[in-house]
């Protein structure tokens, strides 16, 4: 009876798939959606690739997976991913029925699949991954994360201890996950072992997760990311089995420390946030067996998907577009950090504001460290969209002087507040569901470049 | 005047650490006293004006209730003579008689300031919206949370509400109240969305401030209350 159940929800699956690519859709949700509604053991029953390997975290999930998912390919493996679709269960089995025989055989050899933490408890008991990769436990979606210790407590009671965990040594959130899983690979940056400048803001951990003890931290890059020990115990940041202990920004490489060996990559973005996602991708491929060169010759032929972040010149403007994850206050500081340190002196930022839900909580703004935005260097902010004069609150109660700030309600009106004498580095802000009205900005702002229009 | 912020490094989820920078924007010339979870609380042998605390996680909480359980004589004076008390979000849920914590089968006696029963439930959240009335001040807010608050708070509410939900999804008057120790669900810069609220709970403390940054508080507070009384809205959402 399971068999037949299991094969009917394969064949069903099967044939959305084909029906919504037919048309032309984008089938990366609805087959699996229905493969797990005819059958909620569908993960279990498939047959998966000989290698499973989850992508997890807060920040970061997508870049890695989408790099994973190349240097694979361009290492010869056959692969199967949902980095272009859904994260949740539905679209984990989508992507694997997609890549399975109708008996539920695997195609491909390995699956990297990207997984919402809040999705853990749906998936890892039904399809166990052998490898899980988490990069960073920070401050999400308050709405459907809640906080970091629930995020952990979700995946500790999913995660199966077979897994070996490749975890981030410098989020004691992060590398305190999984703790009865016993092969155990840290990640982490040796280099820069300072506090960021500007203001620290929130950490999520605080307390010895031992003993209760007030934890000291060595030095944090932001938020709680950096290393503590406990003065009560002998708890402390485990030491990272692999370390990136040089970043050389002119020659666009990086070097890593593993086992006192040093290894030189390519550089493909200098952003802290995705050095981590690099390091981690390195400790997990050479976990793997993948040798240095295989690695290294994936890094320079990979790079970040242009929905991410890209950069292009129209007359004498430099126009940056940056996803900056609305809801997810940690990536939103982490881009306005971005920004505040790349060179120039004469940036405007134009931020695209979610204007798809009505009533937007703002409270997440407030625990995004806006103070980075009251850089010298930055000379306007214009904040667009439904949530503008929140924003406009938000900013001034960080700091920044009211005479650089302008608000619009249109979200693809930022460029008529834009002075362009002003700026010349104008850096478009936008959240994952506003791709479209930030492309829209783009347009405009290289119409303006290009002298057709007159700002 | 002397500010007593309570355990911010844990008691500052969801944006609520930003109530106490709010207030310290109110009030320039205020002492602020920032009490860590391993500190005695300023308030055990001082009476501070006021006295702010802020969202926190289950394991946080059982720990704040652990902290405080031996000072709750002196909080009970304090309520008594009238020292005005916020408590945003969950950390109200620590004057309550008890909480059960369901998903950890884990249960603990809060402080018993309100004869009212916490159920937390980590695998279902609860986010809405809520506009509500004190006085005539309309309250516009948030929730997301895990627990709900059972028993009869209709002597000691701190809102009642036009849209959204109290309590628990029965109820209609949101929050606890004694005096001026004030507990509400909602979360996050409840003082900066509400600029004539924080005007009002500083009030209860003898001040006559103006809330900071008043214009451009307003101007998103009466944008957001135009959006909150529009029936087109819903008020829960996933």
């Amino acid at each position: 009876m399971k068999k037949i159940r299991f094969f009917i929800a394969m064949l069903a699956g099967k044939i959305t798939l084909f029906g919504l690519k037919l048309l032309g859709r984008n089938a990366t949700f609805l087959p699996g959606k229905i493969a797990v509604a005819i059958d909620k053991n569908f993960l279990a029953g498939l047959t998966p690739p000989k290698t499973v390997i989850a992508v997890t975290g807060t920040n970061g999930k997508t870049t890695v997976s989408n790099l994973l998912n190349s240097i694979l390919l361009s290492n010869g493996y056959s692969v199967t991913n949902n980095s272009l679709g859904s994260n949740v269960q539905a679209g984990v089995a989508t992507a694997l029925l997609e890549d399975s025989t109708l008996t539920g055989k695997a195609k491909k050899e390995i699956a990297v699949l990207e997984v919402d933490e809040r999705s853990s408890l749906r998936i890892y008991p039904y399809l166990k991954p052998d490898y899980l990769i988490c990069n960073n436990i920070m401050r999400d979606s308050l709405a459907r994360n809640a906080h970091t210790e629930f995020i952990s407590f979700i995946i500790n009671k999913a995660l199966p201890k077979s897994t070996k965990v490749i975890l981030n040594a410098d989020d004691l959130v992060c590398a305190t996950l999984a703790p009865g899983n016993q092969e155990r690979i840290y990640f982490g940056l040796d280099v820069d072992k300072i506090h960021e400048e500007g203001p620290l803001y929130l950490q999520d951990i605080v307390y010895c997760p031992h003993c209760g003890g007030l934890l000291t931290p060595e030095y944090l890059r932001y938020n709680h990311i950096g290393r503590m020990h406990c003065e009560k115990c002998d708890f402390r940041s485990p030491e990272p089995d692999f370390a990136i202990t040089e970043i050389n920004k002119d020659e666009n490489k990086f070097t890593v420390m593993h086992n006192g060996i040093s290894e030189s990559y390519y550089l493909i973005n200098d952003n802290i946030v995705n050095l981590y996602n690099f390091c981690g991708l390195i400790a997990l491929l050479s976990t793997m067996g993948l040798s240095h060169k295989q690695i290294s010759d994936g890094f320079a032929k990979s790079k970040i998907v242009k929905t991410r972040y890209d950069k292009l010149q129209s007359g004498d403007l430099t126009i940056t577009m940056q996803l900056s994850k609305g809801q997810n206050p940690t990536a939103c500081a982490r881009c306005f950090s971005y920004v505040a340190k790349c060179p120039g002196n004469n940036k405007a930022i134009i931020f695209v504001g979610d204007d798809f839900e009505a009533s937007e909580s703002p409270c997440w703004f407030y625990d995004s460290n806006y103070s980075y935005l009251a850089d010298p260097s930055i000379n306007q902010i214009i904040f667009s969209g439904p949530r503008c004069m929140d924003q406009y609150l938000r900013a001034q109660m960080a700091g920044i002087p009211t005479d650089k700030i302008r608000t619009i309600t249109d979200s693809t009106a930022g460029t008529e507040l834009l002075d362009t004498q002003l700026s010349k580095d104008i850096y478009v802000l936008y959240g994952p569901y506003m791709v479209k009205q930030a492309n829209l900005v783009k347009e405009k702002l290289i119409a303006i470049g290009a002298g057709g229009e007159d700002k | 005047m002397i500010v007593e912020i309570l355990f911010q490094e844990v008691c500052g989820l969801y944006g609520d650490s930003q109530n106490p920078t709010y207030l310290e924007a109110t009030l320039p010339d205020a002492q602020f006293i920032y009490t860590k979870l391993t500190d005695v609380p300023y308030f055990v042998n001082n009476t501070p004006d006021i006295i702010y605390i802020g969202c926190m996680s289950e394991s946080t909480q059982r720990r704040v209730i652990e902290t405080l359980r031996p000072y709750k004589d002196r909080i009970c004076t304090l309520i008594d003579n009238g020292t005005p008390i916020l408590a945003t979000g969950n950390a109200g849920e620590i004057f309550t008689k008890t909480i059960s914590y369901v998903s950890e089968n884990i249960e603990t006696e809060g402080l018993g300031i309100f004869d009212l029963q916490v159920k937390t439930d980590l695998f279902n959240r609860y986010n809405a919206m809520v506009l509500g009335e004190l006085n005539d001040i309309k309250i516009v807010g948030f929730r997301s949370q895990f627990s709900f608050l059972y028993g009869d708070n209709s002597n000691s509410y701190f809102i009642k509400c036009i849209r959204g939900d109290g309590i628990n999804p029965e109820s209609k008057l949101e929050g606890m109240r004694k005096n001026n120790l004030i507990c509400t669900q909602l979360l996050g810069p409840i003082l900066p969305l509400n600029p004539l609220f924080c005007e009002y709970f500083l009030g209860l403390a003898g001040v006559q401030a103006t809330a900071a940054y008043r214009e451009s508080a307003m101007n998103a507070y009466e944008q957001r209350l135009r959006e909150f009384s529009d029936p087109k809205i819903p008020f829960k959402h996933d």
